[in-house]
C-alpha cells in the first residue's frame, strides 16, 4: 500500500519524468519494466536518476517477498523430509529408502533437498551423495516432460536396439541420459525391462511398446509431441 | 480379515477347492500388461457386466508364454481349459459368443495345451491344426479345409477345425490335436485327414503311427502356481495351492533339523548360480551362535535379458515368502528381507500385498500360529545396481550404504547383515522350499541329474522363435530347450551358439548343445549356470560384438573398489574396441588372454571374476572371427558392419508370423 501512494507522490511531485506512472509493484512485471525503461531511454536517451532509484527501492522490496516465498517453500520442503524420514526412523538402513521415497515424489533428487535430507538424519552430504551417485536409478537432474527409454537388454541388443538408439538420437538430436533444451522429453536406455519377449521394445512415458522399428521412431515422437501441443 | 490358526489351516489341508464352473483367468504380469492385458481384461469386464454373463473374471500370473502375451485361459462349459494368445479388446465379443454361446474357439489364437493325452476318453469336439514345417508356405488353411470337407462329408459338421497359433511341437509336419482328449498327432501328410476322421472322430480310436508321444520335456516346480492362483490373493493360495501347509508342517511336525533333513535329501543347490547346497547355507547360518540372524531373498535380477524371477514374484508371491518363512525357523532367524529391483514395481506391489495379507492373517508377526515362532518381512528396494546381486554387495546395500562388495571369508553365513548370521537365497530356490517340504526331499530328488537335482527355470530369448519361461529338469540338453521347446530360430536360420549366464556366463557353440545341463557340465564349457538366462544366437550375430556387449555392461557396472576388475575390464574394452575397427595387433589375443586371467585371479568378487567369461568362451569357440578382425584389418571391420546394416534393412520384420 505504501509503495503505490509513495509513486504516485512521487508522481505529483515530478511531473516531467515520463513513463514512471507505468513502474509500480501492483505491475510487479519485469518484463514490463525493462519495457518501460527501454522505452525511456530511447526517448531521453538516459534513464532518469529518480526513475533508477525507484526501480531499486521496488526490486528490494520484491526480493523480500520473493525471500519470504522461498521460506515456505524450505518448510514445505523440511516437513517431507520429516514426513519421509519419520516413516523410516526406527529402521536401520534406511536410507536408500527414503532417497527412493524423495525420487518418486520429485523424480530426481534435487540439491536442497539432499541438504535437508542431510540435517534431518544427521548424515554428513557427502554420504548421502555417495550413495546417490553409486546407483544408476537415483538422478540428481530434474527429468524432461516425457520419457522415452529403450531397453538395451540383451534380446532387444540382438535384435536392434542399437538402430532404435541411432534413430532416436537424430530425431531428438539428444544421447542417452540428456533432455531435450527445451525440457520436454528425456532420453535414456535402461538394461533390461523383462518383456524379452516383445524385443526390440522401448517405453514411452511408462507405456511399453514392443516390436519396434527405427522406422516406427519418428511416428511415437510425433505423437509426444502432438500431445504437448494440444495440451498448450 | 481374522487370524487364521492352526485348525483353520489344518480344515483347508482337507478341503477341495470349489472353483466356479466358469472363468477366464488374464494373465496379468509385466510382460502381458505391457501387451496389452489391462485392456483385454477392461474389455472383458464390461462385456461381462454389459451382457451379464455368468462367468467369473479372475487375474492371475503368467505361465510363461511370452512370445503370445497377452494371454488368457477360457474354462467354459462342455469344453476343456483353453488357452488364447496374443489377445486384443477387439476380439472379446467373438471370443464370448463363440465359445460360451456356441462352445466354438477361436481361430489363429488358441495356444494347444502341452499336457498331451494317448487316449480318446470323450467324443472328439474340436481339431486344432498347424503346419508346424515353416512359417513360409505354410499349408495351415490346406489342412483345416481338408478337415472342414472330410467332416462335412462324414455328416461330422458338428466337430469345428481350429487354426491354432501354437502347438508346442515345432518341426515337425503338420501337427493335429483332438479335443477334449488332447490326442497329438504330427507328420500328418493330406491322406491321413480321411483316416484321422474315420478312425479317431468317429470311432474314438488313436492312431498308432501318427500319435506323438513323447512326454512334455517341462517340469513345472517352480511355475507350479503360475498362471493358476491369484497373486493378489493369500485366499486363492490358501485354497487351491495347498498354500502355507507346508509352513504348517514345519512348525508342528518337522523340527528345524527335520526341516534341514528334507532339504538335505532333496540335494537343492542355490538357483542364483553358484549353486551352493541350500541345506548346507541354513546350516551354517543356524550354527552361528547370534543373538538375531537374518534372511534375505535375492531378487536383483540384474542380468539383462533374463525375467524368470520377475516373473516368479509377479506369478506366486506366496509361494516365495513361504519359502522364506520356513527357512527362517530352520535357522531360526526372525527377520527376513526381500531386496527387489525397484526396476519391478509390480513385483515390487505383489511381494508387499502378501507380506501385508500375512500380517493381518497372523502368518507373520509374533507368535506365529501359537508355536511360538517370530518372524517379520520387509521389502528392501534395489536402485538399478548389478554388482547388488553379490551377496556382499547386497548386504552393504540392504544397509543403505554404497553396494560394494567385501572380502569373504568371513561368509554372510557367519557375519552378515548387520554383524550377524545371515543367509542369501534366490526367488527361485525359496519358491520350490514349499514343494519340497510338502512332496518330500525324495521325490524332488528324483528330478535332474547325480549332482544337480531338480529343475531349472530359464528365460528364452534371443533369435528364437518363441521367447518365454521354461522350466526343465537338470539333465535336458540344450539342443532340446532351444529346439524342442521353444520352437528353434526365427525365420528358420540355423543357432550359432547359445549363451548362459547373462554377463557372467560364457557362449555355447552349436556343436556343443547337446550338453546336458548341471551346474557342472556348463562350468567345464566355459559357461555358467546362472541364474537362467538363456539367449540364442543365430549365423548373422558376431560374436565379437556379443563379448563387447557384455563387458560394456561388467564395465559399466564395476564398482571400481578393486583394480583388476576396474582397470582390468576398461583395458580389455578398448582392446576389443579396437580389434572390432579392424586395428588389431597380432599379439592382441595373448594380452587379451593375460588379462583376463588377472581379473579372474584377482578380482575382489564374482563381478570381477566372471566378467572376462563372455570374451574367454567367444575366443576359446570362435577364435577365428577375432582373427578374421586382426588380419582383415579396417577394410574387413567395415565391409561386415556394413553387411550387418545391409541384412537388417532387407529384413525388417523381426516380429514373429503369427498366420
Amino acid at each position: 500500500m505504501g509503495v503505490s501512494l509513495s509513486t504516485e507522490l512521487f508522481m505529483k511531485t515530478n511531473p516531467t519524468v515520463v513513463g514512471l506512472e507505468k513502474i509500480s509493484l501492483k505491475n510487479a512485471d519485469e518484463s514490463a519494466w525493462i519495457e518501460t525503461l527501454e522505452q525511456m531511454e530511447q526517448e531521453n536517451g538516459f534513464i532518469p536518476r529518480d526513475v533508477a532509484d525507484e526501480i531499486a527501492r521496488l526490486l528490494e522490496v520484491k526480493l523480500e517477498r520473493l525471500k519470504r516465498i522461498q521460506g515456505k517453500i524450505d518448510s514445505t520442503t523440511h516437513q517431507e523430509i520429516k514426513h519421509h524420514v519419520d516413516h523410516w526412523r526406527n529402521e536401520e538402513g534406511n536410507l536408500i529408502m527414503i532417497l527412493h521415497a524423495i525420487q518418486n515424489q520429485h523424480g530426481y533428487v534435487p540439491r536442497e533437498v539432499a541438504m535437508e535430507l542431510s540435517r534431518e538424519l544427521g548424515v554428513k552430504l557427502a554420504r548421502i551423495y555417495e550413495v546417490i551417485t553409486f546407483y544408476h536409478y537415483f538422478k540428481l537432474q530434474p527429468p524432461g516432460e516425457h520419457e522415452v527409454t529403450v531397453c538395451n537388454g540383451t534380446a532387444c541388443y540382438l535384435k536392434g536396439a542399437n538402430r532404435l538408439i541411432d534413430e532416436i538420437r537424430v530425431q531428438l538430436g539428444i544421447s542417452e541420459g540428456q533432455t531435450t533444451p527445451d525440457r520436454q522429453v528425456h532420453f535414456d536406455t535402461v538394461r533390461c525391462i523383462g518383456c524379452c519377449g516383445m524385443a526390440p521394445t522401448m517405453v514411452i512415458d511408462g507405456k511399453t511398446c514392443g516390436h519396434m522399428k527405427s522406422s516406427d521412431i519418428a511416428e511415437h515422437l510425433a505423437k509426444i509431441t502432438a500431445k504437448k501441443e494440444t495440451a498448450a | 480379515m481374522k487370524t487364521l490358526t492352526r485348525q483353520d489351516l489344518a480344515a483347508l489341508a482337507k478341503q477341495q477347492a470349489s472353483s466356479p464352473a466358469e472363468w477366464i483367468r488374464v494373465q496379468l504380469d509385466t510382460g502381458g500388461i505391457a501387451a496389452g492385458a489391462d485392456s483385454v481384461r477392461t474389455a472383458l469386464e464390461h462385456a461381462r457386466v454389459e451382457q451379464k454373463r455368468p462367468f467369473s473374471l479372475l487375474r492371475v500370473g503368467s505361465v510363461g508364454y511370452s512370445f503370445a502375451d497377452p494371454v488368457i485361459e477360457v474354462q467354459s462349459a462342455g469344453l476343456p481349459r483353453i488357452l488364447y494368445g496374443r489377445m486384443t479388446p477387439e476380439l472379446v465379443p467373438a471370443l464370448l459368443s463363440e465359445q460360451f454361446d456356441g462352445g466354438r474357439l477361436l481361430e489363429d489364437h488358441t495356444i494347444a495345451t502341452r499336457k498331451r493325452s494317448l487316449t480318446i476318453d470323450a467324443p472328439v469336439t474340436h481339431i486344432l491344426v498347424r503346419d508346424t514345417s515353416s512359417d513360409i508356405g505354410n499349408k495351415t488353411a490346406f489342412f483345416q479345409s481338408s478337415f472342414q470337407e472330410e467332416l462335412k462329408r462324414r455328416g461330422l459338421e458338428h466337430v469345428q477345425v481350429v487354426r491354432a497359433l501354437d502347438m508346442g511341437i515345432y518341426d515337425e509336419g503338420a501337427v493335429v490335436q483332438l479335443l477334449p482328449s488332447p490326442v497329438t498327432y504330427t507328420n500328418v501328410l493330406a491322406p491321413d485327414v480321411a483316416r484321422i476322421v474315420a478312425e479317431s472322430v468317429e470311432a474314438n480310436r488313436v492312431i498308432d503311427d501318427l500319435i506323438w508321444k513323447a512326454p512334455d520335456k517341462q517340469t513345472r516346480i517352480v511355475l507350479r502356481h503360475s498362471g493358476q492362483v491369484d497373486p493378489d490373493s493369500v485366499d486363492d493360495y490358501l485354497q487351491r495351492a495347498d498354500g502355507y501347509q507346508a509352513f504348517a508342517k514345519s512348525l508342528f511336525e518337522l523340527s528345524p533339523e527335520g526341516v534341514l533333513a528334507e532339504m538335505k535329501s532333496s540335494a537343492l543347490r542355490g538357483r542364483g548360480g553358484a549353486g551352493f547346497p541350500t541345506w548346507m547355507k541354513w546350516k551354517l547360518t543356524r550354527d552361528q551362535p547370534a543373538e538375531q540372524r537374518y534372511i534375505i531373498c535375492n531378487a536383483d535380477e540384474g542380468d539383462p535379458g533374463a525375467f524368470m524371477d520377475r516373473s516368479v514374484l509377479e506369478s506366486d508371491p506366496h509361494a516365495v515368502l513361504e519359502g522364506m518363512m520356513i527357512a527362517a525357523y530352520s535357522m531360526g532367524a526372525s527377520q527376513g528381507y526381500f531386496y527387489i529391483r525397484a526396476e519391478y514395481p509390480r513385483a515390487i506391489e505383489r511381494v508387499q500385498r502378501a507380506i501385508d495379507q500375512n500380517r493381518e492373517l497372523g502368518l507373520l508377526g509374533r507368535d506365529i500360529l501359537g508355536s511360538g515362532f517370530d518372524f517379520d518381512a520387509k521389502i528392501r528396494l534395489g536402485a538399478g545396481a548389478f554388482v547388488c546381486g553379490e551377496e556382499t554387495a547386497l548386504i552393504a546395500s540392504i544397509e543403505g550404504k554404497r553396494g560394494t562388495p567385501s572380502p569373504r571369508p568371513p561368509y554372510p553365513s557367519v557375519r552378515g547383515l548387520w554383524g550377524l548370521p545371515t543367509a542369501i537365497n534366490n526367488v527361485e530356490t525359496l519358491a520350490i522350499v514349499p514343494a519340497i517340504l510338502l512332496k518330500g526331499g525324495e521325490w524332488y530328488a528324483g528330478h535332474g541329474t547325480d549332482t544337480s537335482k531338480g529343475t531349472k527355470v530359464f528365460a528364452v530369448t534371443g533369435k528364437v522363435r518363441n521367447a518365454q519361461l521354461v522350466e526343465v529338469p537338470m539333465g535336458t540338453t540344450l539342443r532340446e530347450i532351444v529346439y524342442e521347446v521353444c520352437g528353434g530360430v526365427l525365420d528358420g536360420k540355423e543357432v550359432k551358439a547359445v549363451q548362459t549366464g547373462g554377463p557372467s556366463g560364457g557362449v555355447i557353440p552349436e556343436k556343443l548343445l547337446n550338453t546336458h545341463i548341471s551346474y557342472e557340465s556348463l562350468q567345464e564349457l566355459g559357461s555358467i549356470m546362472g541364474s537362467g538366462g538363456m539367449l540364442v544366437m543365430d549365423q548373422g550375430d558376431s560374436m565379437l560384438d556379443v563379448a563387447r556387449f557384455y563387458l560394456r555392461f561388467c564395465v559399466d557396472e564395476s564398482c571400481g573398489k578393486c583394480a583388476p576388475c576396474r582397470i582390468g575390464g576398461y583395458q580389455l574394452m578398448q582392446i576389443l574396441d579396437r580389434i572390432s575397427r579392424g586395428r588389431g595387433k597380432a599379439d592382441d589375443l595373448p594380452l587379451i588372454d593375460r588379462i583376463c586371467h588377472a581379473m579372474q585371479k584377482a578380482s575382489l568378487c564374482g563381478l570381477g571374476q566372471t566378467a572376462p567369461n563372455p570374451v574367454i568362451s567367444t575366443i576359446r569357440y570362435f577364435g577365428e572371427e577375432y582373427q578374421a578382425y586382426i588380419e582383415g584389418g579396417p577394410s574387413y571391420a567395415r565391409k561386415i558392419k556394413r553387411a550387418a546394416v545391409d541384412a537388417a534393412t532387407a529384413a525388417p520384420s523381426t516380429a514373429p508370423v503369427s498366420s
